[in-house]
């Protein structure tokens, strides 16, 4: 650590915070949260020991045999505060009194056990057998439905129960209502059908909303170029604005044109169309609205680059092509296009990565519907993690979804970076002066 | 193929760069559009090869009048000053393209690339990059490139300006080579007199827009029509002394008289142009001053010479003399290549 410059790390200090709290942290946070079972249900902090009906039937499905199960629902007669409660409720406060006397705590597996001991009353007897059997309901205990702050506890109250020893493990993972670590949202992936078809919704998002992108974008630079250099940059402004309007104010546009009482709708109306929701009619028309409301926001950005590549090219190779007869296509198939292969191998690369993971537009406008037809990738980690109808937050499930972005992204560039030769494409032009 | 430009007129705006301009180029000539920069000579090339639209006046390439037509509808070649090859192309695309838009046959592009590569000598290097090629080579390319379509008019803007001085000196002759090989009509534009000079059948010099002289090389040296002509031409360059008229003697501001030639006598007041090989000791003796500076240059040294009077003279003299600076010097001057103007410039 020779020369080590602690000015220079003073300088960099607030930079450094601000990556690792605003960046690294959530990036992290969100690899370690894709291990997790965290949903709504466990909490993010940790949980209790509880066994309900739904957890019994998880039980059994994973195979707990049904003798066990009804110990765990039936696990005998205590006499405890809570029965002698209510047993004075029902028959007077000197029964109680006379039971908790005779078998305070005692404890009984099967109720003519408890009937037994109910019999045994001498001053307070409870005559017809139909009350002592109400009564010694009232005594039942069950580990239904019982919350258990810490696990020895709940261990405690099932040894008691008689539950044999080789089933705990099962059911004290199932009680735990807390999060575990898992590798079970990894399967779940790649296990739901609905996977794939979020992946083919994103395949069909990106590639058409590329190509709207790039060829409008194209199209935009490459006319306004021919245009005399007022009105070409009127036409930019134009097709500029859908970046610099709040994307809320310019998803309203698209609905408030596509409504079945918006703006398309009501001029068909007078030719004699009926009116249709033209964003969500059909998935096909979802895909059109969604694609045309990314490409238009993103084709800004290729027409800006286009345009200053094409104001790049020496003025004296486009006079030589002239010259050389090459009618406008010509100059256009022969000398700009050509000229233009890095910035749209530039916008490609930057395009597909941040429509892989930008939803926004989406989630805005058909919010991924019809039914799921343009539910994408991303919009589907949303959904699952921040805002699921089911109202059952599936945050560790949403992660592994996002982190399974993170990682087709990572391969996308490296791809982008082999297939374009990105070092050919920062390399020192060879012609000198 | 004969160019002619009638009145030719071209505006930037409201700025007049070239008003009425007149010229005739003849069938297989090579003509030299020389000036110093501003003067309107690329103006009026990319006017002919049709880049820039004519404001008044008619260009002509034979009888057909092109003035209204794009560059693409003309069949001229350019040569520009960076060349503009098209870098994503290597030199046979190059060469090919004027052809390959206008959809030639493949089989008969490869021929013609072939042979206009054979004729400009770069048939080795025709799979090459423009930016794996050196200046001399792109130059080439860029000459079979304009003469692939065997263009009514070849127009050559600033082509050697780019180059180092060894490989200006081979393509000076190789451009001019290939013109008189092909015979084509041929437009250079140049702010070097040598240039002009070494590769040109004749001459128009231009100087704010204006044509001062159009002459063969060797008459517009000898015979400047103005003083603009006579300071332009020449390397090193004239030097001017103002002189009284007075019976039919010149005297010089150092108090030397030399015998006039027949100037008319209602002239008071003349400019002598002397070129500075015509001022030395091989002319006798008369002109007194004292060597102020001396540029050797390997054959020759060139002497500023400082008269009595302050004005300065140059002269270039065969290397060899021991003379140096702060030497007084008496030499003579070559009465019969003076030059003479009035106070105007222009020539007496």
């Amino acid at each position: 650590m020779k020369n080590f410059n602690w000015l220079a790390l003073g300088f960099l200090a607030p930079a450094l915070i601000v990556i690792t709290v605003f960046f690294l942290a959530p990036v992290i946070l969100t690899g370690i949260f894709s291990f997790t079972s965290m949903s709504t249900s466990t909490g993010v902090t940790g949980g209790e020991y509880l066994l309900n009906q739904s957890g019994i039937r998880a039980l059994a499905d994973k195979g707990l045999n049904t003798a066990t199960l009804d110990q765990l629902k039936n696990a005998g007669y205590v006499v405890d505060e809570k029965g002698l409660a209510a047993l004075a409720e029902r028959h007077g406060v000197a029964t109680a009194t006379e039971m908790r006397k005779l078998h305070e705590n005692g404890q009984f597996s099967s109720r003519r056990d408890m009937e037994r001991a109910l019999k045994s009353l001498k001053a307070n007897k409870i005559r017809s057998t139909k009350d002592r059997k109400a009564a010694a309901e009232l005594f039942k205990h069950s580990l239904l439905n019982e919350r258990f702050p810490t696990e020895s506890k709940f261990r405690t109250a099932i040894t008691e129960g008689g539950i044999p020893l080789e089933d705990h493990e099962l059911i004290v993972t199932q009680a735990y209502t807390g999060w575990v670590w898992t590798v079970d949202n990894v399967k779940l992936l790649f296990s739901l059908p609905s996977t794939l078809r979020y992946a083919g919704n994103t395949l069909i998002y990106v590639t058409l909303t590329l190509m709207f992108n790039i060829g409008f974008g194209l199209f935009l630079a490459i006319s306004t170029f021919y245009l005399p250099a007022k009105s070409a940059s009127t036409f930019r402004a134009i097709w500029f604005l859908p970046r610099i309007l709040p994307p809320v104010m310019y998803v309203l546009l698209w609905k408030w044109l596509t409504w079945d009482t918006g703006f398309i709708a009501t001029t068909l109306s007078w030719i004699g169309v009926a009116p249709i929701n033209w964003m969500l009619d059909t998935s096909t028309h979802a895909w059109v609205v969604v694609v045309l409301i990314n490409g238009s926001f993103g084709a800004s950005l290729g027409m800006i680059l286009f345009s200053s590549a094409i104001k790049a090219i020496p003025s004296s190779i486009l006079y030589a092509s002239e010259v050389d007869g090459a009618n406008r296509w010509q100059q256009v198939r022969y000398i700009i296009l050509p000229h233009l292969r890095w910035p749209i191998l530039f916008i490609t690369s930057y395009q597909t990565l941040s429509l892989l993971t930008s939803f926004e537009h989406i989630l805005l406008s058909t919010e991924g519907g019809p039914g799921r037809a343009t539910e994408v990738w991303s919009l589907a980690a949303y959904h699952i993690a921040l805002d699921n109808y089911g109202g059952n937050l599936q945050y560790g499930l949403g992660a592994t979804f996002a982190v399974a972005l993170v990682i087709i992204g990572i391969i996308a560039s490296l791809f982008y970076l082999r297939f374009f030769n990105f070092n050919e494409m920062v390399a020192k032009p060879k012609i000198e002066g | 193929m004969q160019i002619t430009l009638q009145n030719f007129t071209k505006k930037f705006d409201d700025v007049t760069v070239i008003e009425n301009m007149n010229l005739e180029i003849k069938d297989g000539e090579m003509l030299a559009l020389l000036g110093p920069s501003g003067c309107g000579k690329s103006t009026t090339l990319f006017a002919i090869c049709g880049i820039h639209r004519v404001n008044g006046g008619k260009i002509l390439f034979g009888d057909q009048d092109v003035s209204d037509l794009p560059s693409q509808k003309r069949n001229v070649g350019v040569v520009f000053q960076s060349y503009a090859l098209y870098p994503h192309m290597n030199a046979y695309e190059n060469i090919a393209f004027p052809l390959k838009v206008r959809k030639d046959k493949p089989a008969d592009i490869k021929r013609q690339v072939h042979e206009i590569a054979k004729l400009t000598h770069i048939e080795e290097l025709l799979e090459r990059k423009p930016g794996q090629l050196s200046g001399g080579q792109q130059q080439r390319v860029a000459l079979a490139r304009a003469l692939i379509r065997k263009p009514d008019v070849l127009l050559l803007d600033e082509p050697l300006a780019n180059l180092d001085a060894k490989l200006r000196l081979e393509m000076r002759s190789e451009i001019r080579r290939i013109q008189l090989e092909t015979g084509i009509t041929a437009i250079l534009v140049t702010h070097d007199q040598v240039e002009a000079m070494s590769m040109c059948d004749r001459i128009a010099l231009m100087h704010d827009g204006k044509i001062v002289q159009l002459d063969k090389p060797s008459e517009m040296y000898n015979n400047p029509a103005n003083k603009f002509v006579a300071d332009f031409l020449g390397n090193p360059p004239i030097t001017f002394l103002d002189a009284e008229h007075k019976d039919k003697t010149l005297l010089l501001p150092n108090g030397h008289s030399i015998a006039s030639p027949n100037l008319n006598a209602a002239v008071k007041k003349v400019q002598v142009g002397i070129r500075p090989e015509c001022f030395g000791p091989q002319f006798g003796m008369g002109v007194k001053g004292v060597v102020k500076f001396i540029e050797k240059q390997g054959r020759e040294e060139l002497f500023d010479i400082q008269l009595t009077d302050g004005s300065i003279l140059r002269s270039i003299q065969a290397s060899g003399s021991d003379l140096e600076v702060g030497a007084d010097i008496d030499w003579g001057l070559s009465l019969d290549d003076l030059l003479f103007f009035d106070m105007q410039g222009e020539r007496l």
